[in-house]
């Protein structure tokens, strides 16, 4: 496999703050000079994938990702979402379904992006999210990067679907928690698989909690399902880069952000000596 | 990778060690179909000292268990070191395919 030939893509699946182990690996991409063919990501990881791709340095991108994903983005409540539960018929219930208002995640976003359109970043973006009346993958290759990236990570249940370009859009993870798919089709040869189970709930003592373990259950193994087949039907390589964090990180952890990219650059040093081997075709 | 081969009665165990991936895969490959073609269908896939599988790894895998199974045989792992079982069992291979803790297990499990 020669440098010639080669693309490689970085993919980085659906995970919250846990996707900041994407700029450990970015990290020892840059200190080893290999240079990144595209970057595709889903939910959470949609976040880092922006970042990498629009040219933020690791460092830039440790930041900003702090002040992007707070838990102040869930602060502000959805007034309405509980009266649409109890009762629908009266409140009405409709696919706009949310508990939480976006407000402030949308003004944290445009903080961050302004107007930048997907199509600006300096490296091919590819970002990922679920159209919510068919189910069908979407993959954002164009358009405002606010609207894209609202719609990758809206999480069921916690924010409303967004509409772009016509398409209701929901989280990309329901569709494929590690979009390596995406890179596979447009002829990466080199794929660095960033992937994130979810977790499971410690204890189940709320309606929330407990639908978070059904998606978890379900989101695992579509994680594992979708790897297997893309890992198997690929020409070239899919390198899984796996962090492994010996502490529990909740999905607004942005204090534990150096610890996460600590944790991607040892799971990306794993992977190192064969990506080195690799692409020099030895 | 390095590549070693065992007969243990109807059972032929192949130690796998170093690096499964996209350089070394084509070496595991030739040397299953061989196996294969020469009616050794009972095999064991030693994985104690490989220390690492890529993807090209796993499709020299099942590609292996699933000729091995046609023939009336299997391809089994043992001694799977943790690295390779988190790809394993991300890939779903560990819902096909079986394993055990240790060679003289996987051996046994033909008897």
């Amino acid at each position: 496999m020669s440098n010639q030939q080669t693309r490689v893509a970085l993919v980085i699946g659906a995970g919250s703050v846990k996707c900041a182990a994407a700029i450990g690996l970015q990290k020892v991409l840059q200190r080893e000079g290999i240079e990144i063919g595209m970057v595709v990501g889903a939910s959470g990881g949609s976040l880092y994938a922006a970042l990498i791709a629009m040219g933020a340095s690791p460092e830039q991108a440790a930041a900003q990702s702090a002040h992007l994903w707070t838990r102040g983005v869930t602060a502000k409540r959805n007034g309405r979402a509980l009266w649409q539960i109890l009762l629908p018929n009266v409140f009405g219930f409709d696919a706009s379904f949310g508990t939480v208002d976006d407000t402030i995640l949308m003004q944290q976003l445009r903080a961050v992006y302004g107007d930048a359109k997907i199509e600006d970043a300096k490296i091919p973006l590819y970002l990922t999210a679920t159209d919510f009346e068919n189910g069908a993958q979407v993959v954002l290759t164009q358009g405002s990067l606010v609207d894209a990236l609202r719609g990758s990570l809206a999480m069921p249940y916690i924010f409303q679907a967004h509409r772009v370009d016509g398409r209701l859009l929901v989280d990309g993870y329901l569709t494929d928690p590690m979009p390596v798919g995406v890179a596979i089709k447009e002829n990466a040869n080199v794929i660095l698989a960033m992937g994130f189970e979810s977790p499971y709930q410690g204890t189940i003592n709320a309606l929330l909690r407990y639908t978070f373990q059904i998606s978890s259950i379900m989101s695992n193994n579509l994680l594992r399902a979708n790897y297997a087949f893309h890992a198997l039907v690929h020409h070239g390589e899919v390198l899984p880069i796996l962090p492994q964090f010996e502490q529990r990180i909740g999905a607004f952890d942005t204090d534990k952000i150096p610890y996460i990219v600590q944790a991607g650059e040892r799971a990306a040093e794993q992977q190192l000596p064969y990506l080195k081997k690799l692409l020099a075709g030895s | 990778m390095e590549l070693k081969t065992e007969t243990r009665g109807n059972t032929l165990v192949l130690t796998i060690s170093g690096s499964l991936d996209a350089l070394t895969a084509p070496e595991l490959s030739d040397a299953l179909s061989t196996q294969l073609r020469d009616g050794n269908t009972n095999l064991v896939a030693d994985l104690s000292q490989l220390e690492y599988t890529s993807s090209a790894g796993l499709r020299v895998m099942l590609n292996g268990v699933k000729e091995a199974r046609q023939k009336g045989g299997d391809l089994r792992l043992a001694a799977i070191q943790p690295n390779v079982k988190k790809v394993l069992d991300l890939s779903g291979f560990m819902s096909i395919m079986k394993a055990f803790p240790d060679v003289d297990g996987a051996v046994a499990s033909f008897a």
